[in-house]
Protein backbone atom coordinates (compact mmCIF):
# COMPACT_ATOMS: atom_id res chain seq x y z
CA UNK A 1 0.00 0.00 0.00
CA UNK A 2 1.26 3.48 -0.87
CA UNK A 3 2.58 5.59 2.01
CA UNK A 4 0.82 8.57 0.46
CA UNK A 5 -2.88 9.14 0.79
CA UNK A 6 -2.79 11.81 -1.91
CA UNK A 7 -0.39 12.57 -4.74
CA UNK A 8 -0.49 15.23 -7.40
CA UNK A 9 2.15 14.97 -10.12
CA UNK A 10 2.78 17.95 -12.42
CA UNK A 11 -0.92 18.80 -12.42
CA UNK A 12 -2.08 21.48 -14.80
CA UNK A 13 -5.68 22.64 -14.81
CA UNK A 14 -7.00 25.01 -17.45
CA UNK A 15 -10.47 26.41 -17.95
CA UNK A 16 -12.29 28.06 -20.84
CA UNK A 17 -10.34 26.26 -23.52
CA UNK A 18 -6.96 27.06 -22.01
CA UNK A 19 -7.44 30.81 -21.61
CA UNK A 20 -7.52 30.49 -17.81
CA UNK A 21 -4.76 28.44 -16.13
CA UNK A 22 -5.69 27.70 -12.50
CA UNK A 23 -2.88 25.26 -11.76
CA UNK A 24 0.47 25.54 -13.52
CA UNK A 25 2.21 22.22 -12.80
CA UNK A 26 1.50 21.38 -9.15
CA UNK A 27 3.18 18.42 -7.47
CA UNK A 28 2.47 17.46 -3.89
CA UNK A 29 2.53 14.28 -1.79
CA UNK A 30 0.36 13.98 1.34
CA UNK A 31 1.24 11.17 3.74
CA UNK A 32 -1.44 8.99 5.34
CA UNK A 33 -2.81 10.67 8.47
CA UNK A 34 -1.08 13.97 7.68
CA UNK A 35 -2.77 17.31 8.28
CA UNK A 36 -1.78 19.61 5.44
CA UNK A 37 -2.76 23.23 5.23
CA UNK A 38 -2.64 25.01 1.89
CA UNK A 39 -2.85 28.77 2.17
CA UNK A 40 -3.09 31.42 -0.46
CA UNK A 41 -5.10 34.39 -1.63
CA UNK A 42 -8.43 34.09 -3.39
CA UNK A 43 -8.05 32.95 -7.00
CA UNK A 44 -4.63 31.42 -6.43
CA UNK A 45 -5.85 27.92 -7.39
CA UNK A 46 -6.33 26.37 -3.89
CA UNK A 47 -9.89 25.23 -4.49
CA UNK A 48 -9.06 23.93 -7.97
CA UNK A 49 -6.35 21.73 -6.46
CA UNK A 50 -8.71 20.57 -3.70
CA UNK A 51 -11.39 19.58 -6.22
CA UNK A 52 -8.84 17.62 -8.25
CA UNK A 53 -7.54 15.87 -5.11
CA UNK A 54 -11.18 15.08 -4.22
CA UNK A 55 -11.95 13.45 -7.59
CA UNK A 56 -14.50 16.13 -8.38
CA UNK A 57 -12.69 17.04 -11.58
CA UNK A 58 -9.99 15.71 -13.89
CA UNK A 59 -6.75 17.61 -14.59
CA UNK A 60 -5.90 19.01 -18.03
CA UNK A 61 -2.61 17.18 -17.66
CA UNK A 62 -0.66 15.45 -14.91
CA UNK A 63 -1.76 12.77 -12.50
CA UNK A 64 -3.74 12.62 -9.28
CA UNK A 65 -3.56 9.58 -7.01
CA UNK A 66 -5.71 8.64 -4.03
CA UNK A 67 -4.46 5.78 -1.85
CA UNK A 68 -2.34 4.43 -4.67
CA UNK A 69 -5.13 4.66 -7.29
CA UNK A 70 -4.48 6.81 -10.33
CA UNK A 71 -7.70 8.78 -10.84
CA UNK A 72 -6.91 9.15 -14.54
CA UNK A 73 -7.55 5.45 -14.88
CA UNK A 74 -10.67 5.39 -12.72
CA UNK A 75 -13.87 5.27 -14.75
CA UNK A 76 -16.19 5.83 -11.82
CA UNK A 77 -15.10 8.89 -9.84
CA UNK A 78 -18.48 8.93 -8.04
CA UNK A 79 -17.56 5.73 -6.23
CA UNK A 80 -14.13 7.13 -5.35
CA UNK A 81 -15.71 10.26 -3.89
CA UNK A 82 -18.35 8.29 -2.00
CA UNK A 83 -15.88 5.84 -0.43
CA UNK A 84 -12.59 7.71 -0.08
CA UNK A 85 -13.34 11.43 0.25
CA UNK A 86 -15.24 13.62 2.69
CA UNK A 87 -15.76 17.27 1.75
CA UNK A 88 -16.29 20.17 4.15
CA UNK A 89 -17.33 23.32 2.29
CA UNK A 90 -17.10 26.94 3.35
CA UNK A 91 -20.86 27.39 3.04
CA UNK A 92 -21.51 23.89 4.47
CA UNK A 93 -23.88 23.21 1.53
CA UNK A 94 -26.51 21.40 3.57
CA UNK A 95 -29.77 20.51 1.85
CA UNK A 96 -32.12 23.05 3.45
CA UNK A 97 -35.26 20.89 3.44
CA UNK A 98 -33.63 18.03 5.32
CA UNK A 99 -32.96 17.56 9.01
CA UNK A 100 -29.43 17.34 10.40
CA UNK A 101 -29.70 13.53 10.51
CA UNK A 102 -31.02 13.30 6.96
CA UNK A 103 -28.22 15.51 5.65
CA UNK A 104 -25.65 13.19 7.17
CA UNK A 105 -27.42 10.22 5.57
CA UNK A 106 -27.05 11.65 2.03
CA UNK A 107 -23.53 10.30 1.28
CA UNK A 108 -24.49 6.90 2.68
CA UNK A 109 -27.31 6.71 0.12
CA UNK A 110 -24.65 6.79 -2.60
CA UNK A 111 -23.24 3.54 -1.20
CA UNK A 112 -26.66 1.92 -0.87
CA UNK A 113 -26.49 1.60 2.92
CA UNK A 114 -29.89 0.50 4.32
CA UNK A 115 -32.01 3.19 5.88
CA UNK A 116 -31.91 1.91 9.48
CA UNK A 117 -28.15 1.64 9.39
CA UNK A 118 -27.84 5.08 7.80
CA UNK A 119 -29.96 6.61 10.52
CA UNK A 120 -28.00 4.92 13.29
CA UNK A 121 -24.67 6.01 11.92
CA UNK A 122 -25.82 9.57 11.17
CA UNK A 123 -27.06 10.00 14.75
CA UNK A 124 -23.82 8.59 16.12
CA UNK A 125 -21.72 11.07 14.11
CA UNK A 126 -23.93 13.99 15.08
CA UNK A 127 -23.79 13.05 18.75
CA UNK A 128 -19.99 12.94 18.46
CA UNK A 129 -20.16 16.49 17.06
CA UNK A 130 -22.16 17.60 20.12
CA UNK A 131 -25.40 17.86 18.19
CA UNK A 132 -27.47 15.25 20.04
CA UNK A 133 -30.10 17.91 20.75
CA UNK A 134 -30.32 18.93 17.05
CA UNK A 135 -30.77 15.57 15.35
CA UNK A 136 -34.21 16.34 13.96
CA UNK A 137 -33.75 20.05 13.37
CA UNK A 138 -34.20 21.29 9.82
CA UNK A 139 -30.91 22.59 8.41
CA UNK A 140 -32.19 26.15 8.05
CA UNK A 141 -32.99 26.29 11.77
CA UNK A 142 -29.39 25.59 12.78
CA UNK A 143 -26.78 28.23 13.63
CA UNK A 144 -23.75 28.71 11.35
CA UNK A 145 -21.50 26.71 13.67
CA UNK A 146 -24.05 23.91 14.01
CA UNK A 147 -24.45 23.71 10.26
CA UNK A 148 -20.72 23.37 9.77
CA UNK A 149 -20.58 20.60 12.40
CA UNK A 150 -23.36 18.80 10.53
CA UNK A 151 -21.35 19.12 7.35
CA UNK A 152 -18.30 17.65 9.16
CA UNK A 153 -20.46 14.73 10.29
CA UNK A 154 -21.62 14.37 6.68
CA UNK A 155 -17.99 14.34 5.48
CA UNK A 156 -17.22 11.52 7.94
CA UNK A 157 -20.37 9.53 7.18
CA UNK A 158 -18.81 6.93 4.87
CA UNK A 159 -15.55 6.64 6.86
CA UNK A 160 -13.37 8.36 4.24
CA UNK A 161 -9.60 8.06 4.26
CA UNK A 162 -9.28 11.67 3.09
CA UNK A 163 -11.05 14.77 4.43
CA UNK A 164 -10.86 17.88 2.26
CA UNK A 165 -11.94 21.18 3.76
CA UNK A 166 -12.41 24.31 1.68
CA UNK A 167 -12.32 27.42 3.90
CA UNK A 168 -14.20 25.53 6.63
CA UNK A 169 -14.32 28.51 9.00
CA UNK A 170 -14.91 31.16 6.40
CA UNK A 171 -18.57 31.62 7.24
CA UNK A 172 -18.37 31.83 11.05
CA UNK A 173 -16.81 34.05 13.72
CA UNK A 174 -13.30 33.29 15.00
CA UNK A 175 -14.44 31.60 18.25
CA UNK A 176 -16.80 29.28 16.36
CA UNK A 177 -14.06 28.82 13.75
CA UNK A 178 -11.70 27.53 16.43
CA UNK A 179 -14.34 25.09 17.66
CA UNK A 180 -14.95 23.86 14.11
CA UNK A 181 -11.24 23.29 13.51
CA UNK A 182 -11.04 21.37 16.79
CA UNK A 183 -13.97 19.25 15.61
CA UNK A 184 -12.35 18.54 12.24
CA UNK A 185 -8.97 17.80 13.79
CA UNK A 186 -10.38 15.46 16.43
CA UNK A 187 -12.52 13.69 13.81
CA UNK A 188 -9.44 13.26 11.64
CA UNK A 189 -7.44 11.92 14.53
CA UNK A 190 -10.09 9.44 15.65
CA UNK A 191 -10.70 8.24 12.07
CA UNK A 192 -7.01 8.17 11.25
CA UNK A 193 -7.83 10.09 8.09
CA UNK A 194 -5.69 12.45 6.04
CA UNK A 195 -6.77 16.08 6.20
CA UNK A 196 -6.16 18.83 3.65
CA UNK A 197 -7.44 22.28 4.51
CA UNK A 198 -7.30 25.14 2.03
CA UNK A 199 -7.71 28.63 3.43
CA UNK A 200 -6.52 32.19 3.24
CA UNK A 201 -6.69 32.41 7.03
CA UNK A 202 -3.18 31.91 8.61
CA UNK A 203 -4.80 31.00 11.94
CA UNK A 204 -5.92 27.68 10.51
CA UNK A 205 -2.32 26.66 9.88
CA UNK A 206 -1.66 26.40 13.65
CA UNK A 207 -2.47 22.75 14.15
CA UNK A 208 -1.28 21.54 10.74
CA UNK A 209 1.63 19.11 10.33
CA UNK A 210 2.75 21.00 7.24
CA UNK A 211 1.81 24.20 5.52
CA UNK A 212 2.19 25.14 1.85
CA UNK A 213 1.51 28.37 0.04
CA UNK A 214 -0.33 28.51 -3.27
CA UNK A 215 0.54 31.42 -5.49
CA UNK A 216 -0.34 31.84 -9.19
CA UNK A 217 -1.19 28.19 -9.61
CA UNK A 218 2.01 26.86 -8.02
CA UNK A 219 2.79 25.49 -4.57
CA UNK A 220 5.63 26.92 -2.46
CA UNK A 221 6.83 26.15 1.04
CA UNK A 222 5.14 28.48 3.54
CA UNK B 1 -37.79 11.37 1.87
CA UNK B 2 -35.85 13.82 -0.29
CA UNK B 3 -38.36 13.65 -3.14
CA UNK B 4 -41.34 14.54 -0.96
CA UNK B 5 -39.50 17.26 0.94
CA UNK B 6 -38.30 18.85 -2.29
CA UNK B 7 -41.84 18.98 -3.63
CA UNK B 8 -43.18 20.48 -0.42
CA UNK B 9 -40.59 23.24 -0.30
CA UNK B 10 -42.47 25.13 -3.03
CA UNK B 11 -46.01 24.27 -2.11
CA UNK B 12 -47.81 26.71 -4.40
CA UNK B 13 -45.74 25.82 -7.45
CA UNK B 14 -46.11 22.11 -6.82
CA UNK B 15 -49.85 22.52 -6.27
CA UNK B 16 -50.21 24.42 -9.55
CA UNK B 17 -48.26 21.73 -11.41
CA UNK B 18 -50.40 19.02 -9.83
CA UNK B 19 -53.50 20.97 -10.84
CA UNK B 20 -52.23 21.31 -14.41
CA UNK B 21 -51.92 17.54 -14.70
CA UNK B 22 -55.18 17.03 -12.82
CA UNK B 23 -57.13 19.22 -15.24
CA UNK B 24 -55.78 17.28 -18.23
CA UNK B 25 -56.64 13.94 -16.68
CA UNK B 26 -60.02 15.23 -15.46
CA UNK B 27 -60.83 16.32 -19.02
CA UNK B 28 -60.00 12.85 -20.32
CA UNK B 29 -62.18 11.16 -17.70
CA UNK B 30 -65.12 13.57 -17.92
CA UNK B 31 -65.29 13.72 -21.73
CA UNK B 32 -64.85 9.98 -22.15
CA UNK B 33 -67.41 9.23 -19.45
CA UNK B 34 -70.04 11.43 -21.11
CA UNK B 35 -69.22 10.32 -24.67
CA UNK B 36 -69.13 6.68 -23.55
CA UNK B 37 -72.41 7.17 -21.74
CA UNK B 38 -73.99 8.55 -24.89
CA UNK B 39 -72.83 5.58 -26.97
CA UNK B 40 -73.83 3.07 -24.32
CA UNK B 41 -77.22 4.75 -24.14
CA UNK B 42 -77.63 4.32 -27.88
CA UNK B 43 -76.60 0.68 -27.72
CA UNK B 44 -78.86 0.06 -24.74
CA UNK B 45 -81.71 1.72 -26.61
CA UNK B 46 -81.17 -0.59 -29.57
CA UNK B 47 -80.91 -3.64 -27.31
CA UNK B 48 -83.99 -2.77 -25.27
CA UNK B 49 -86.18 -2.66 -28.36
CA UNK B 50 -85.82 -6.43 -28.27
CA UNK B 51 -84.74 -6.48 -31.93
CA UNK B 52 -81.82 -8.71 -32.82
CA UNK B 53 -80.56 -6.73 -35.79
CA UNK B 54 -80.74 -3.09 -36.81
CA UNK B 55 -80.89 -2.49 -40.55
CA UNK B 56 -79.84 0.86 -41.99
CA UNK B 57 -78.38 2.35 -45.16
CA UNK B 58 -74.70 1.63 -45.66
CA UNK B 59 -72.17 4.47 -45.36
CA UNK B 60 -74.40 7.06 -43.70
CA UNK B 61 -72.83 9.31 -41.06
CA UNK B 62 -75.89 9.14 -38.81
CA UNK B 63 -79.19 7.30 -38.59
CA UNK B 64 -81.26 10.36 -39.64
CA UNK B 65 -79.73 10.10 -43.11
CA UNK B 66 -80.53 6.42 -43.45
CA UNK B 67 -83.39 5.19 -45.62
CA UNK B 68 -84.79 1.66 -45.76
CA UNK B 69 -87.71 1.34 -48.17
CA UNK B 70 -90.97 -0.36 -47.23
CA UNK B 71 -90.37 -2.85 -50.02
CA UNK B 72 -86.95 -3.79 -48.62
CA UNK B 73 -88.40 -4.12 -45.14
CA UNK B 74 -91.25 -6.30 -46.36
CA UNK B 75 -88.79 -8.54 -48.19
CA UNK B 76 -86.59 -8.82 -45.09
CA UNK B 77 -89.66 -9.81 -43.06
CA UNK B 78 -90.23 -12.79 -45.36
CA UNK B 79 -86.63 -14.02 -45.20
CA UNK B 80 -86.05 -17.41 -43.53
CA UNK B 81 -85.47 -17.10 -39.81
CA UNK B 82 -87.03 -13.62 -39.54
CA UNK B 83 -90.04 -13.20 -37.27
CA UNK B 84 -90.70 -9.56 -38.12
CA UNK B 85 -89.03 -6.58 -39.75
CA UNK B 86 -90.34 -3.42 -38.14
CA UNK B 87 -89.72 0.12 -39.34
CA UNK B 88 -88.92 3.12 -37.24
CA UNK B 89 -88.16 6.80 -37.84
CA UNK B 90 -86.82 9.70 -35.77
CA UNK B 91 -87.34 13.41 -35.65
CA UNK B 92 -86.28 16.14 -33.24
CA UNK B 93 -89.10 18.57 -32.62
CA UNK B 94 -89.36 21.79 -30.68
CA UNK B 95 -91.40 21.67 -27.53
CA UNK B 96 -92.18 24.09 -24.72
CA UNK B 97 -90.28 23.33 -21.51
CA UNK B 98 -87.60 21.27 -23.26
CA UNK B 99 -84.54 22.14 -25.34
CA UNK B 100 -85.66 19.48 -27.83
CA UNK B 101 -88.13 16.63 -28.00
CA UNK B 102 -86.95 13.32 -29.48
CA UNK B 103 -89.79 11.84 -31.54
CA UNK B 104 -89.74 8.11 -32.22
CA UNK B 105 -91.99 6.86 -35.02
CA UNK B 106 -93.47 3.41 -34.38
CA UNK B 107 -96.07 1.33 -36.18
CA UNK B 108 -98.86 0.53 -33.69
CA UNK B 109 -99.12 -2.99 -35.13
CA UNK B 110 -95.43 -3.92 -34.90
CA UNK B 111 -93.29 -5.33 -32.09
CA UNK B 112 -91.13 -2.29 -31.07
CA UNK B 113 -94.06 -0.44 -29.53
CA UNK B 114 -94.79 -3.31 -27.14
CA UNK B 115 -91.83 -2.51 -24.91
CA UNK B 116 -93.68 0.58 -23.65
CA UNK B 117 -96.53 -1.63 -22.47
CA UNK B 118 -94.08 -3.66 -20.44
CA UNK B 119 -92.95 -0.60 -18.52
CA UNK B 120 -94.72 1.69 -16.08
CA UNK B 121 -97.15 2.86 -18.74
CA UNK B 122 -99.85 5.28 -17.68
CA UNK B 123 -102.74 5.30 -20.15
CA UNK B 124 -102.39 3.13 -23.23
CA UNK B 125 -100.31 2.56 -26.35
CA UNK B 126 -100.99 4.82 -29.30
CA UNK B 127 -103.26 3.48 -32.05
CA UNK B 128 -103.76 6.26 -34.61
CA UNK B 129 -101.79 9.07 -36.29
CA UNK B 130 -103.48 11.71 -34.13
CA UNK B 131 -102.14 10.28 -30.87
CA UNK B 132 -98.90 10.62 -28.93
CA UNK B 133 -97.15 8.96 -26.00
CA UNK B 134 -94.72 11.01 -23.90
CA UNK B 135 -91.80 9.89 -21.76
CA UNK B 136 -92.46 10.77 -18.11
CA UNK B 137 -89.75 13.46 -18.01
CA UNK B 138 -91.08 15.08 -21.20
CA UNK B 139 -94.62 15.00 -19.77
CA UNK B 140 -93.42 16.69 -16.55
CA UNK B 141 -91.42 19.35 -18.37
CA UNK B 142 -94.19 20.08 -20.86
CA UNK B 143 -96.77 19.95 -18.03
CA UNK B 144 -99.03 17.62 -20.01
CA UNK B 145 -101.57 15.17 -18.61
CA UNK B 146 -103.32 12.24 -20.25
CA UNK B 147 -106.08 13.35 -22.57
CA UNK B 148 -104.58 16.78 -23.25
CA UNK B 149 -103.38 17.90 -26.66
CA UNK B 150 -99.69 18.25 -27.47
CA UNK B 151 -98.86 20.70 -30.24
CA UNK B 152 -95.72 19.73 -32.17
CA UNK B 153 -94.94 21.03 -35.64
CA UNK B 154 -96.97 22.91 -38.23
CA UNK B 155 -99.57 23.59 -35.55
CA UNK B 156 -100.47 19.92 -35.57
CA UNK B 157 -102.04 18.61 -32.38
CA UNK B 158 -101.77 15.11 -30.94
CA UNK B 159 -103.85 13.64 -28.15
CA UNK B 160 -101.71 12.39 -25.22
CA UNK B 161 -102.81 8.76 -24.67
CA UNK B 162 -99.86 7.33 -22.74
CA UNK B 163 -96.96 8.33 -20.47
CA UNK B 164 -94.13 5.80 -20.36
CA UNK B 165 -91.05 5.16 -18.27
CA UNK B 166 -88.20 3.15 -19.76
CA UNK B 167 -84.63 2.38 -18.70
CA UNK B 168 -82.97 4.72 -21.20
CA UNK B 169 -82.88 8.22 -19.63
CA UNK B 170 -82.96 10.19 -22.87
CA UNK B 171 -85.88 8.16 -24.19
CA UNK B 172 -87.88 9.38 -21.22
CA UNK B 173 -87.32 12.92 -22.52
CA UNK B 174 -88.85 11.81 -25.84
CA UNK B 175 -92.19 10.94 -27.37
CA UNK B 176 -93.68 8.26 -29.59
CA UNK B 177 -95.93 8.97 -32.57
CA UNK B 178 -96.82 6.74 -35.50
CA UNK B 179 -94.10 6.23 -38.05
CA UNK B 180 -96.39 7.76 -40.69
CA UNK B 181 -96.35 11.14 -38.90
CA UNK B 182 -92.56 11.36 -39.24
CA UNK B 183 -92.59 10.02 -42.79
CA UNK B 184 -94.95 12.85 -43.74
CA UNK B 185 -92.95 15.47 -41.86
CA UNK B 186 -89.67 14.40 -43.47
CA UNK B 187 -91.25 13.61 -46.83
CA UNK B 188 -89.74 10.15 -46.76
CA UNK B 189 -92.54 8.44 -48.62
CA UNK B 190 -92.97 4.95 -47.20
CA UNK B 191 -89.32 4.57 -46.23
CA UNK B 192 -88.08 4.37 -42.67
CA UNK B 193 -84.70 5.31 -41.22
CA UNK B 194 -84.14 2.09 -39.39
CA UNK B 195 -85.35 -1.44 -39.72
CA UNK B 196 -85.62 -3.53 -36.54
CA UNK B 197 -85.35 -7.22 -37.27
CA UNK B 198 -86.80 -9.75 -34.82
CA UNK B 199 -85.61 -13.31 -35.32
CA UNK B 200 -87.36 -16.59 -34.64
CA UNK B 201 -84.10 -17.96 -33.25
CA UNK B 202 -81.37 -15.51 -32.08
CA UNK B 203 -78.72 -18.10 -32.96
CA UNK B 204 -79.46 -17.44 -36.61
CA UNK B 205 -78.41 -13.82 -36.32
CA UNK B 206 -75.19 -14.09 -38.31
CA UNK B 207 -76.86 -16.03 -41.10
CA UNK B 208 -79.72 -13.54 -41.39
CA UNK B 209 -77.30 -10.61 -41.26
CA UNK B 210 -75.29 -12.11 -44.12
CA UNK B 211 -78.46 -12.78 -46.10
CA UNK B 212 -79.71 -9.20 -45.73
CA UNK B 213 -76.39 -7.66 -46.72
CA UNK B 214 -76.00 -10.04 -49.65
CA UNK B 215 -79.50 -9.32 -50.96
CA UNK B 216 -79.29 -5.57 -50.35
CA UNK B 217 -75.71 -4.32 -50.74
CA UNK B 218 -76.96 -0.80 -49.98
CA UNK B 219 -77.94 -1.89 -46.45
CA UNK B 220 -76.08 -3.10 -43.41
CA UNK B 221 -77.45 -5.22 -40.60
CA UNK B 222 -75.76 -4.72 -37.23
CA UNK B 223 -76.31 -6.51 -33.93
CA UNK B 224 -78.34 -4.23 -31.67
CA UNK B 225 -75.70 -4.01 -28.96
CA UNK B 226 -73.16 -2.71 -31.52
CA UNK B 227 -75.50 -0.14 -33.00
CA UNK B 228 -73.59 2.99 -31.92
CA UNK B 229 -70.35 1.82 -33.47
CA UNK B 230 -71.73 2.31 -36.97
CA UNK B 231 -72.01 6.07 -37.00
CA UNK B 232 -69.22 8.27 -38.25
CA UNK B 233 -70.44 11.27 -36.31
CA UNK B 234 -70.04 9.33 -33.07
CA UNK B 235 -66.45 8.65 -34.10
CA UNK B 236 -66.06 12.42 -34.54
CA UNK B 237 -67.20 12.78 -30.94
CA UNK B 238 -64.40 10.38 -29.99
CA UNK B 239 -61.94 12.49 -31.97
CA UNK B 240 -63.18 15.67 -30.37
CA UNK B 241 -62.85 14.11 -26.94
CA UNK B 242 -59.30 13.00 -27.59
CA UNK B 243 -58.20 16.27 -29.21
CA UNK B 244 -59.54 18.35 -26.31
CA UNK B 245 -58.00 15.90 -23.84
CA UNK B 246 -54.70 15.96 -25.68
CA UNK B 247 -54.52 19.75 -25.51
CA UNK B 248 -55.29 19.65 -21.79
CA UNK B 249 -52.65 16.97 -21.30
CA UNK B 250 -50.00 18.93 -23.24
CA UNK B 251 -50.68 21.96 -21.05
CA UNK B 252 -50.26 19.74 -17.98
CA UNK B 253 -47.02 18.32 -19.37
CA UNK B 254 -45.63 21.80 -20.02
CA UNK B 255 -46.47 22.64 -16.41
CA UNK B 256 -44.41 19.68 -15.18
CA UNK B 257 -41.56 20.60 -17.54
CA UNK B 258 -41.55 24.21 -16.36
CA UNK B 259 -41.66 23.24 -12.69
CA UNK B 260 -38.86 20.75 -13.00
CA UNK B 261 -36.67 23.13 -15.01
CA UNK B 262 -37.14 25.78 -12.34
CA UNK B 263 -36.41 23.32 -9.59
CA UNK B 264 -33.16 22.21 -11.26
CA UNK B 265 -32.12 25.83 -11.72
CA UNK B 266 -32.88 26.72 -8.10
CA UNK B 267 -31.16 23.65 -6.71
CA UNK B 268 -28.02 23.75 -8.84
CA UNK B 269 -25.78 24.12 -5.78
CA UNK B 270 -27.53 21.27 -3.98
CA UNK B 271 -27.09 19.07 -7.02
CA UNK B 272 -23.39 19.94 -6.93
CA UNK B 273 -23.28 18.89 -3.28
CA UNK B 274 -24.98 15.58 -4.05
CA UNK B 275 -22.45 14.93 -6.78
CA UNK B 276 -19.59 15.91 -4.44
CA UNK B 277 -20.65 13.37 -1.82
CA UNK B 278 -20.67 10.58 -4.39
CA UNK B 279 -24.10 10.61 -6.02
CA UNK B 280 -23.88 9.40 -9.63
CA UNK B 281 -25.40 11.22 -12.63
CA UNK B 282 -28.00 8.47 -12.80
CA UNK B 283 -29.01 8.85 -9.17
CA UNK B 284 -29.39 12.64 -9.57
CA UNK B 285 -31.42 12.03 -12.72
CA UNK B 286 -33.57 9.53 -10.85
CA UNK B 287 -34.23 12.07 -8.08
CA UNK B 288 -35.50 14.77 -10.45
CA UNK B 289 -37.41 12.25 -12.56
CA UNK B 290 -39.08 10.84 -9.46
CA UNK B 291 -40.19 14.30 -8.40
CA UNK B 292 -41.79 14.87 -11.83
CA UNK B 293 -43.44 11.46 -11.77
CA UNK B 294 -44.77 12.05 -8.25
CA UNK B 295 -46.30 15.36 -9.35
CA UNK B 296 -48.01 13.64 -12.25
CA UNK B 297 -49.18 10.66 -10.20
CA UNK B 298 -50.73 12.94 -7.56
CA UNK B 299 -52.14 15.09 -10.40
CA UNK B 300 -53.43 11.97 -12.15
CA UNK B 301 -55.16 10.65 -9.04
CA UNK B 302 -56.66 14.09 -8.37
CA UNK B 303 -57.72 14.26 -12.03
CA UNK B 304 -59.55 10.94 -11.78
CA UNK B 305 -61.57 12.24 -8.84
CA UNK B 306 -62.18 15.68 -10.36
CA UNK B 307 -63.07 14.14 -13.74
CA UNK B 308 -65.50 11.74 -12.16
CA UNK B 309 -67.02 14.47 -9.99
CA UNK B 310 -67.10 16.93 -12.90
CA UNK B 311 -68.85 14.47 -15.20
CA UNK B 312 -71.45 13.68 -12.55
CA UNK B 313 -72.08 17.38 -11.93
CA UNK B 314 -72.29 17.97 -15.69
CA UNK B 315 -74.99 15.36 -16.20
CA UNK B 316 -76.98 16.72 -13.26
CA UNK B 317 -76.63 20.24 -14.56
CA UNK B 318 -77.73 19.19 -18.05
CA UNK B 319 -81.47 18.80 -18.65
CA UNK B 320 -82.60 15.62 -16.95
CA UNK B 321 -82.15 12.50 -19.02
CA UNK B 322 -80.14 14.05 -21.85
CA UNK B 323 -76.77 12.77 -20.69
CA UNK B 324 -75.45 9.78 -18.84
CA UNK B 325 -71.96 8.62 -17.94
CA UNK B 326 -70.12 5.36 -18.35
CA UNK B 327 -66.87 4.48 -16.59
CA UNK B 328 -64.60 1.52 -17.05
CA UNK B 329 -61.47 0.37 -15.24
CA UNK B 330 -59.68 0.64 -18.59
CA UNK B 331 -60.57 4.34 -18.82
CA UNK B 332 -59.05 5.02 -15.38
CA UNK B 333 -55.99 2.90 -16.12
CA UNK B 334 -55.40 4.68 -19.44
CA UNK B 335 -55.75 8.07 -17.77
CA UNK B 336 -53.25 7.12 -15.07
CA UNK B 337 -50.87 5.77 -17.71
CA UNK B 338 -51.12 9.12 -19.53
CA UNK B 339 -50.44 10.97 -16.26
CA UNK B 340 -47.40 8.80 -15.65
CA UNK B 341 -46.13 9.36 -19.18
CA UNK B 342 -46.65 13.11 -18.67
CA UNK B 343 -44.48 13.07 -15.58
CA UNK B 344 -41.73 11.10 -17.27
CA UNK B 345 -41.73 13.19 -20.46
CA UNK B 346 -42.02 16.49 -18.54
CA UNK B 347 -39.19 15.65 -16.14
CA UNK B 348 -36.90 13.83 -18.56
CA UNK B 349 -35.13 16.87 -19.98
CA UNK B 350 -34.76 18.69 -16.61
CA UNK B 351 -33.41 15.52 -15.02
CA UNK B 352 -30.98 15.05 -17.89
CA UNK B 353 -29.82 18.65 -17.44
CA UNK B 354 -29.36 18.10 -13.72
CA UNK B 355 -27.33 14.96 -14.33
CA UNK B 356 -25.04 16.76 -16.78
CA UNK B 357 -24.20 19.61 -14.40
CA UNK B 358 -20.51 19.82 -13.64
CA UNK B 359 -20.16 19.30 -9.86
CA UNK B 360 -17.65 22.13 -9.63
CA UNK B 361 -19.72 24.60 -11.63
CA UNK B 362 -22.75 23.57 -9.58
CA UNK B 363 -20.89 24.10 -6.28
CA UNK B 364 -19.80 27.56 -7.42
CA UNK B 365 -23.33 28.47 -8.55
CA UNK B 366 -24.67 31.56 -6.78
Amino acid sequence: MSEFALRAVEVIKEYEGGSVRALAGVSVDVRRGEHLCIMGPSGSGKSSLLYLLGALDRPTSGEVWINGRNLGQERNLNAVRAKEVGFVFQLHNLLPVLTATENVEIPMMALGIPRVERRRRAREFLERMGLAHRLDSIATKLSGGERQRVSIARALANGPSVILADEPTGDVDSKTGDQIMECIESARASAGATLVVVTHNPALAKGADRCLMMRDGRLHPA
Amino acid sequence: MLILKNLFRRKIRTTLSVLGVAIGIAAIIAFNAVAGGFKDGLNAYASQTGAHLMVLARDVPASEYSRVSAEELRAISTMPGVHQGAGTAFYVARASGLPALFLFGRDPNELPIRRYRNSDLQGRLLETDGEIMLGYVAAEKMKKKLGEDVELFDGRKFRLVGVYTVGIPWENVGAVVTVRVIQEKLRMGDAVQLGMVYLKDPRERDAVKARIERTYPNLIAVPSEEFAGNFENLQYIDWFVWVVSLIAVIVGGLGVLNTMLMTVSERTREIGTLRAVGWSCLRVMGLILSEGVLISVIGGATGLLVGWGGAEILIRWAPRGFLRTTYSPQMFLEAMAIALALGIVGALYPSYRASRLSPIEALKYE
